[in-house]
């Protein structure tokens, strides 16, 4: 790392100690009042109980759980389809437009249908998230092969190489930069849904855990929850960004 | 009829034989006429040049013979088949070398594609990949990414992987066009070696009529709109070629003279 990176990190860890510091002084001049508003060492103390001796760790693994199959299958679904529509252009005009009526909708519009045909169940969870991750990947992976170097192709055809072989060594490679960049902006998405799914299912996890806190008026609990939710995005993000610069080692090779 | 005669006459048929043949071609492509009734025959073991006026139809004609389109009316045949798709044995090196080669793979992870296709097993390419890199004057480049290689790098890395096809033909479509001259001049003699050693076809392409004789036994040139054949020049020098006796060859000179009057007629 250089100076100028060590610097950025000290700034951002400064501002979030300033944040939390702000927050503390907020509570502790009881701006709101301590029922809604708890300080950070109540929010804190509450987070360090729920996992002593509470059942908030098994809340977060219930959301990571949703959040990871919905995302995974939105992952898979996405990249199969998006490439199915980026690899024939007759396919990208004849699809295209569905999906741009589809993309708009917001994902709010779909559950309830979703409750209506699957009840209130995992299965409802897993599909109104799946449903929502989707499209980011969809789309990401239908210009990631829309736009693989034609060149290229010719390539493959004087090398006489299988369809599969094609899009396994070729298509998917180079359209990889945007699968990822779509995978990750999914991540986020799949996080909202899984607590909103929670919250309206009853289904074991954070979402679950913040809505029951919120009801009792525990608001340290409730906090505690919302900082986990908040680390959660934080660090799938951070390890999504640690596997793109894994797999997309050689764009930085000369640069 | 005596023996030698009979010898001598086989060998006749054999350089009679043609690999590659253009019959009355015809490609129209968008309503426009690119190429027009073109009739070429290349012999195997070949090396011919074709030189032409930009947009006149080169690499058209090239992509013809590769497969990668097929005449409007005509034939093209390759062994008296018609060509009907790319072929292994027909290795292309586009003149784009950024463009053709994978950039998310190293040097031998390119090479490798080319082996993988031919289905080589694996343990086999490790040692295949090394003797190209050193064949093509890259030895210890195995590990960079292309982004990490001069032009002229990417070009013999290219060539590198056309030659893992182990090809009985090779189409080069203007390979050495965005080099400098010291590098280019290399490289032609690289490719010169390369093919005579085991008896490669070759059609090249070039815009450049000296770097044509220079490694042509046949230089072709194309009169544009459409393309056809205007000028077929028989080089008679001696092999092996060399930079600076070659190119001072009265021979050279006089060939050197014929297509430039050739190409500045077709200019106007
Ligand atoms: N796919 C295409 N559709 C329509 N016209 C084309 C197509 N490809 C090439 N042409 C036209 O055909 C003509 C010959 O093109 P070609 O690329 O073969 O020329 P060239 O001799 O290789 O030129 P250069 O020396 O500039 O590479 C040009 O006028 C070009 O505009
Ligand atoms: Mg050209």
């Amino acid at each position: 790392m250089n100076r100028a990176a060590i610097l950025w990190r000290v700034a951002s860890i400064l501002v979030a100690a300033g944040l939390i510091a702000a927050w503390q002084l907020a509570a502790n001049l009881r701006l709101v009042s301590p029922v809604f508003l708890p300080g950070p060492d109540r929010a804190w103390a509450a987070l360090v109980r729920g996992f002593s001796s509470g059942d908030l760790a098994g809340k977060l693994i219930g959301t990571l759980e949703h959040m990871a199959y919905g995302w995974l299958a939105a992952s898979i679904a996405g990249i199969a389809l998006g490439a199915l529509i980026g690899s024939s252009k007759m396919m990208r005009a004849y699809v295209a437009p569905s999906l741009e009526f589809l993309r708009p909708l917001p994902v709010s519009a779909i559950i309830p249908v979703a409750i209506a045909m699957l009840g209130l169940t995992r299965g409802m969870a897993l599909f109104v998230i799946a449903f929502g991750a989707i499209w980011p990947i969809v789309l990401a992976t239908i210009h990631g092969f829309a736009a693989v170097e034609p060149r290229l192709y010719e390539v493959a055809r004087s090398l006489q190489m299988s369809r599969a072989a094609i899009i396994g060594k070729i298509a998917l490679p180079s359209a990889l930069p945007d699968i990822l960049a779509g995978m990750r902006l999914s991540l986020t998405v799949a996080l909202i849904l899984s607590v909103v799914c929670e919250i309206l299912a009853g289904l074991d996890g954070l979402g679950q855990w913040v809505l029951l806190s919120a009801r009792a008026f525990r608001s340290a609990d409730l906090f505690a929850g919302v900082i986990l939710l908040g680390a959660t995005g934080y660090l799938t993000s951070i390890a999504m960004s640690l596997v793109e610069q894994r797999l997309l080692a050689w764009q930085t090779a000369a640069r | 009829m005596s023996i030698v005669a009979m010898l001598d006459e086989a060998r006749a048929a054999r350089r009679q034989k043609t690999l590659i043949a253009f019959n009355a071609a015809t490609l129209r492509l968008g309503g426009k006429t690119i190429i027009e009734n073109l009739d070429l025959e290349v012999r195997p073991g070949e090396f011919l040049c074709i030189v032409g006026a930009s947009g006149c139809g080169k690499t058209t004609a090239l992509r013809l013979a590769a497969g990668l389109y097929r005449p409007t009316s005509g034939a093209v045949t390759f062994d008296g088949e018609p060509i009907t798709e790319p072929r292994r044995e027909v290795a292309i090196v586009f003149q784009d070398y950024g463009k053709a080669l994978l950039p998310w793979r190293t040097a031998a992870g390119n090479i490798s594609l080319a082996l993988e296709a031919s289905r080589v097993p694996a343990r086999e390419r490790g040692a295949r990949i090394e003797a190209l890199l050193r064949k093509v004057g890259l030895p210890g480049h195995a590990d960079k990414y292309p982004s990490e290689m001069s032009g002229g790098m990417q070009q013999r890395l290219q060539i590198a992987r056309c030659l893992a096809q182990e090809p009985t033909t090779l189409l080069m479509d203007e390979p050495f066009g965005a080099l400098d001259a010291m590098t280019r001049q290399g490289l032609q003699d690289e490719v010169l070696s390369l093919t005579h050693a085991s008896q490669t076809t070759v059609i090249f392409v070039t815009h450049d009529l000296d770097e044509a004789i220079y490694l042509g036994d046949r230089v072709v040139g194309l009169l544009p709109h459409p393309g056809r054949i205007g000028i077929e020049l028989d080089v008679d020098l001696p092999r092996p070629r060399d930079q600076l006796a070659t190119r001072e060859h009265p021979e050279f000179l006089r060939l050197r003279r014929q297509l430039f009057d050739f190409i500045k007629a077709t200019e106007h």
